[in-house]
């Protein structure tokens, strides 16, 4: 205690205080009061108090917690579904617009499978309906040549139909060829199967030879023409996608602006060409694009041709054109 | 929570009070000191104007609360000594506390001895410092210190022998543990 005693002052002026008398009986009650004292006055923050204060505390903390949680898991999930939409709209343009540059060259390499497929069992039954319908007689006269052999038919009508097709194909396929051009209404009834499927074969042959009035380069147009190949090349796939045609084009289109805005300008060119040639309001979309591309490449002779035909046109894009025409 | 709050040092109690803002702890070690404060103000008491017993602790304990929050107290009973006497001094200037320097290498001493409890090498090294410096002292002051500390002797012996006042005498041991601090210190720094 002595030890303690020297270091620390207060209690040695404590204790010196305490030895006299007078003092101490002072003592007792004094501090006895004092300590009441501080109890009081720390009363008021007593126990109870301060673990209701924290547990109350701690719920808001946990509450905020959680609503912090809850608003960063949904503002997640939305940035996800954004992304996920985001990347949905562009992936398919970006694989539209690489599957338009295959998609010419593979149609062009499917067209005479697809032919080969399509088109001559067409024509075999063409010419079988051909066959049947004008050689009824003969089937008849041969059906009692040949009765034993009718279970291998495809035996049997083979040889007549090389007859038939022989004898009749000559005036069937001018036949065909003339409702192709004239959009031919004498067309048989077995051949209004086809004629549905070649329907929209003349429809689509007008409107390239509209665009061919309008457009300067008649070279790749003729071709489809004047081949009956490459004719059924083309409305071949657009019957079939006749009402997402609008749809490819706008794909196609979309394909060709994404360039244009990341600044490949010979890319959206090439698209905005390939493109020009259909109908409808991206055809014209995509020339006016196309005259931009030129102006912004500085070939103001193009740009100023193309504005003209958009022009020309007499669509929607006519006053626009128009505008930049005058600003050239 | 009390009784918790009692267990703790002063020092846990003081960092409990400033951060926490806990003002039981604070309570807590005002109470701890309370029946100190009461005996060294007993004197001053209806000595004056405002003296009385019912003004001057709470005025003495408003006063320790506010320098609490913004002063370093190593030691509250260095604190609560200064407080007092700069309370019964009347400066109204609120001078804040700082510890002495030889308190301060006193402590830094203590802290070290602490450490060096656990290490054998440490202590071993510790103690032939000590005796290095021991030597440095006066020849009384070696005589004092090795007579309190090391016999064991009181201090109504000691100042019998020395024919000195008890508080003379502590005075002396005070001021000699305190020379011996600075000289470790100044050991350690060369």
């Amino acid at each position: 205690m002595e030890q303690h005693l020297v270091d620390c002052d207060l209690c040695f002026d404590a204790l010196q205080v305490l030895q006299q008398q007078q003092y101490r009986e002072k003592y007792q009650p004094l501090s006895a009061s004092m300590q009441q004292y501080i109890r009081n006055s720390i009363k008021q923050v007593s126990h109870a108090h301060k673990a209701e204060r924290y547990q109350r505390q701690e719920q808001k903390k946990e509450s905020f917690l959680i609503y912090f949680w809850v608003v960063a898991a949904i503002a997640a999930g939305a940035g996800l579904i954004y992304l996920i939409q985001q990347q949905d709209k562009f992936k398919p343009s970006v694989t539209k617009a690489m599957a338009s540059n295959a998609e010419i060259p593979a149609q062009r390499v499917e067209a005479p499978a697809v032919q080969a497929a399509v088109v001559t069992p067409v024509r075999a039954e063409r010419a079988d309906t051909l066959s049947h319908r004008p050689a009824p007689p003969a089937a008849t006269t041969t059906a009692p040549v040949a009765p034993p052999a009718a279970t291998p038919a495809p035996a049997t009508p083979k040889p007549v139909i090389k007859d038939s097709v022989k004898a009749k194909t000559p005036a069937a396929v001018p036949v065909n060829k003339d409702s192709a051009k004239k959009q031919a209404p004498p067309a048989t009834k077995p051949a209004e199967v086809k004629e549905t499927v070649k329907a929209p074969a003349p429809e689509h042959k007008d409107t390239p030879t509209v665009a061919k009035k309008t457009e300067d380069k008649p070279e790749p147009k003729p071709v489809p023409k004047e081949k009956k190949d490459d004719d059924d090349d083309k409305p071949k796939p657009k019957p079939a996608t006749e009402t997402a045609a609008s749809g490819t084009d706008e794909f196609l289109y979309k394909a060709a602006m994404v360039y244009h805005q990341q600044g490949d300008l010979n890319e959206a060119i090439s698209r905005y060409k390939h493109l020009s040639g259909s109908s409808g309001k991206y055809g014209e979309l995509s020339r006016y694009q196309l005259a931009v591309c030129y102006r912004s490449k500085g070939q103001t002779g193009k740009a100023r041709r193309m504005f003209k035909e958009v022009v020309r046109m007499n669509g929607s894009m006519k006053d626009k054109a128009q505008a930049a025409l005058d600003n050239l | 929570m009390l009784q918790q709050l009692s267990n703790l040092s002063d020092k846990e109690l003081i960092s409990r009070a400033r951060k926490l803002k806990d003002q039981e702890a604070e309570g807590v070690l005002m109470e701890r000191y309370s029946h100190l404060m009461v005996a060294v103000c007993l004197p001053y008491l209806n000595n004056g104007p405002a003296t009385s017993p019912e003004e001057i602790y709470p005025a003495l304990l408003q006063r320790l609360s506010d320098s609490l929050k913004t002063q370093t107290i190593p030691k509250a009973n260095e604190w609560i000594h200064y407080t007092i006497r700069a309370q019964q001094a009347r400066t109204d200037k609120n001078s804040p506390f700082f510890p002495s320097t030889e308190s301060r290498e006193q402590q830094q001493i203590e802290a070290r001895i602490e450490k060096a409890a656990t290490n054998q090498k440490e202590q071993q090294q510790l103690i032939a410092t000590i005796e290095r410096t021991l030597d440095k002292l006066s020849a009384e002051e070696k005589y004092l210190l090795k007579e309190f500390y090391m016999n064991n002797k009181s201090f109504a012996a000691l100042a019998e022998t020395k024919q000195i006042s008890i508080e003379k005498l502590r005075q002396t041991l005070q001021q000699a543990k305190q020379k011996m601090a600075s000289l470790l210190m100044n050991e350690t720094y060369e």
